[in-house]
């Protein structure tokens, strides 16, 4: 279990790395990127600030995987996982307020035009996203072991 | 009646007032944000009773412009009755506020807040026995969710002056 | 009535506290481990970062999406059509208060009572300022503002203020009023005079970061930037120049908590409705007062007489004395104005870091009277030599890097 979760938050966290890596020098590079369904943004603001946090989080996730278990160890974790949903957070947000509202044409967008908003590419966060939530499964897990622990020793 | 809430910063005085008054006041969860007093009125048993929110001060020594206000507001009214709210967690520094207000010989009773806070660090207060050594009473609550306002309200209607070489006496026992 | 000594008081606790109270062994939770992480330097400031990210981001969707997405339309296309159909005597004063620019095509020409102003006021501000007051409320619950404060304590004690100050500095953001109550907080006389200063000068207020998102989208970070670093300079000075000291401070961070919906919904509501109170009359006020002045000449009279120091200085147009007269009833109106202004990009800039930097809000003017009118002369002495040199300093750029 304490073996599994390193592996598979070191993962993460070198790809979390990789991504924020892309996002900045995408950003200075000067000209967005698309392979596929991901999209990576190139402007100083979703690509600069959020290159950089993206790599934050990757930096917590990787110095947080050895002696997993340890609480100062899970915060940090935990920390990676709660920048991914800033970034990614935030980015679906952005989505649902564009998606709403109709342009020049009309008050409200067609229905047509609202789905085409959540149509990939997305950007690196929202791919993590998904794969950061597995942190409650495993901080859950440890709190059910500590009160069966507690329990066993009275 | 009138009634003070005093106490440390940031030990949810604002929270307390509006519970118990229904009034509006701006409540944050950090040290300074009540830097005026508010005053609210309730209804206790058909009597209007006053409350008055005043700003958080650690000691009867004004530190800041804020504290000066709560001590001027301590010394205009003799005639209140001072509910002492502290930080369950933090007891000790709590209770050097209240010594101070009774020597000055107000009626006091004590709000013990934050208790949930205090619980999570392992702290046990025994109240009964604070109660008995200070000779006020001591109710432990949580404003947030509103535990123990109730008791508190009909508690510190029965309180009165105590003087400090009785609580010598009494702590020795 | 016995007194106590100090220590005869400490014993007392003392004793007391060996009767009532037990200590368990203390465990340290998640809540206390992240805590210690958002305080520590080398993980809090990416935390904060992320934390500022996330303001600005869900600011400026939350804002685009009722400005650009309804208001826009609603005012430009239905309101100001239907007034300048309905409104009669195109030629006559009371048209041009209300109403405006009988040829404007949009609300920000227009300038009428009833068309900029409502269109600033409710189309631009309320927006800005309900998302300003949703985020703060919640950092403010949750209890990550204090422990940011024990964050920067470090650099804000290079300009004579410790980490509380960031308090003030926060709420001016939304509103310059409740900032200066809020710098009561500081315990000296010099660093409430620094603090208030400052905050009064540098930092924009919720309804200037919404309107000079809607004017100047693309130009807006170097602004802010600009006005950041006079906040950091400035300050600097003060701490070096005026007598006094500034002592430590220990902060109490209070523990994480989840904030209740019910709290968060009540203190947003308050905030927000007690903003308007203030803003609304004053926004309405302004336009009538701009467009009375512009109607009798003063405007163009004032332009004329300061036009060496806003050409030669600043480097900006003569028409700019409108909108300055404006900004000191309120300086959103103020930038709305400028957008009707015709000049380069750069001149743009200087102009609205001058609307920014120049007199606080007519409302700001007056909470800082109740601090004291010493304080307030002071304020402004500091004020006329800001506006000077780093007003004029920023023309100096422009004509360093040769488009000015």
């Amino acid at each position: 279990m304490k073996r599994l979760s390193s592996i598979y938050f070191g993962i993460l966290g070198v790809i979390a790395l990789a991504f924020g890596i892309a996002d900045l020098l995408v950003t200075i590079g000067g000209s967005g990127l698309s392979f596929g369904i991901l999209e990576i943004p190139c402007d100083a603001f979703r690509g600069g600030w959020g290159g950089l946090i993206i790599l934050s989080a990757g930096l917590f996730y990787l110095a947080g995987i050895k002696n997993i278990s340890e609480i100062h160890q899970i915060s940090k974790v935990m920390m990676g996982s709660i920048l991914i949903w800033i970034i990614a957070g935030l980015d679906i947000f952005a989505m649902i307020t564009e998606s709403i509202p109709g342009g020049d044409r009309s008050w409200f967008n067609t229905l047509e035009g609202f789905l085409e908003t959540y149509a990939p590419p997305y950007a690196p966060a929202i791919f993590l996203l998904p794969f950061s939530l597995v942190v409650f499964y495993y901080i859950l897990k440890k709190e059910r072991n500590i009160l069966k622990k507690e329990k066993d020793e009275e | 009646m009138k009634i003070l809430l005093m106490g440390h910063p940031n030990v949810g005085k604002s929270v307390l007032f509006n519970r118990l008054t229904g009034a509006n006041v701006i409540e944050s969860n950090y040290p300074g944000t009540t830097i005026d007093y508010t005053k609210g009125y309730m209804r206790v048993g058909g009597e209007e009773v006053e409350v008055i929110d005043v700003p958080g001060t650690f000691s009867l020594d004004p530190k800041d412009k804020a504290e000066e206000v709560a001590v001027k507001m301590l010394h205009e009214s003799r005639d209140a009755t001072v509910i002492c709210v502290i930080d369950a967690s933090k007891i000790e520094r709590g209770l050097y506020l209240v010594l101070e207000i009774i020597e000055e010989g107000y009626p006091v009773a004590i709000a013990l807040n934050m208790w949930d806070v205090a619980e999570d660090k392992n702290i046990k207060i025994d109240v009964v026995n604070l109660e008995r050594i200070l000779g006020v009473p001591v109710v432990s609550t949580t404003a947030i969710s509103g535990e123990g306002i109730k008791e508190l309200v009909s508690r510190s209607r029965g309180t009165a002056q105590v003087e400090v070489d009785d609580i010598f006496e009494r702590v020795e026992d | 009535m016995t007194k106590l000594g100090v220590d005869e008081r400490w014993d007392l606790i003392d004793k007391i506290s060996k009767k009532t109270v037990t200590f368990g062994e203390y465990k340290h939770t998640l809540k206390d481990a992240i805590g210690e992480l958002t305080v520590k330097p080398l993980t809090g400031i990416p935390i904060a970062i992320a934390v500022l990210y996330g303001f600005w981001s869900f600011f400026s969707s939350f804002a685009g999406f009722f400005t650009d997405g309804f208001f826009v339309k609603l005012f430009d296309e239905h309101w100001l059509l239907w007034l300048q159909e309905i409104f009669p005597g195109k030629e006559s004063w009371l048209y041009y208060i209300f109403v405006g620019d009988p040829s404007a095509t949009n609300c920000f020409e227009a300038f009428g009572v009833l068309t900029s102003g409502f269109f600033v006021a409710i189309g631009v501000v309320l927006p800005a300022i309900v998302a300003f007051y949703l985020i703060l409320t919640l950092l403010e619950d949750s209890g990550y503002l204090p422990r940011l404060a024990v964050l920067i304590d470090t650099i804000l004690h290079r300009i004579g203020l410790h980490g509380y100050a960031i308090v003030p500095t926060i709420l001016s953001l939304g509103c310059n009023v409740p900032a200066v109550a809020a710098t009561r907080i500081l315990e000296t006389r010099k660093e409430r005079f620094i603090m208030m200063t400052i905050l009064a000068i540098f930092i924009p207020c919720g309804a200037q970061l919404g309107i000079m998102k809607e004017v100047i989208p693309d130009t807006m970070g170097f602004v802010i930037f600009y006005l950041f670093m006079g906040y950091l300079i400035f300050g600097f000075i003060l701490n070096k120049i005026i007598p006094g000291k500034t002592p430590e401070m220990l902060i109490d961070v209070p523990p994480y908590q989840m904030p209740t919906a019910q709290n968060v919904g009540r203190k947003l509501w308050m905030r927000t409705s007690s903003f308007f109170k203030v803003a609304l009359p004053f926004v309405l006020l302004g336009c009538v007062i701009v467009n009375v002045l512009y109607l009798t000449g003063f405007i163009a009279w004032m332009g004329d007489i300061l036009s060496p120091l806003f050409i030669g200085w600043f480097g900006v147009p003569s028409e700019t004395a409108g909108p300055l007269i404006a900004a000191f009833l309120r300086k959103d109106l103020a930038v709305a104005q400028l957008s009707a202004i015709e000049m380069t990009k750069y001149q743009m800039i200087s102009a609205v870091v001058l609307v920014s930097i120049y007199f606080p809000c007519v409302a700001t003017f007056a909470m800082m009277l109740r601090e004291g009118w010493k304080e307030l002369l002071g304020s402004i002495a500091v004020l006329a030599v800001v506006v000077t040199l780093y007003g004029g300093l920023l023309h100096l750029i422009w004509i360093l890097l040769g488009v000015a």
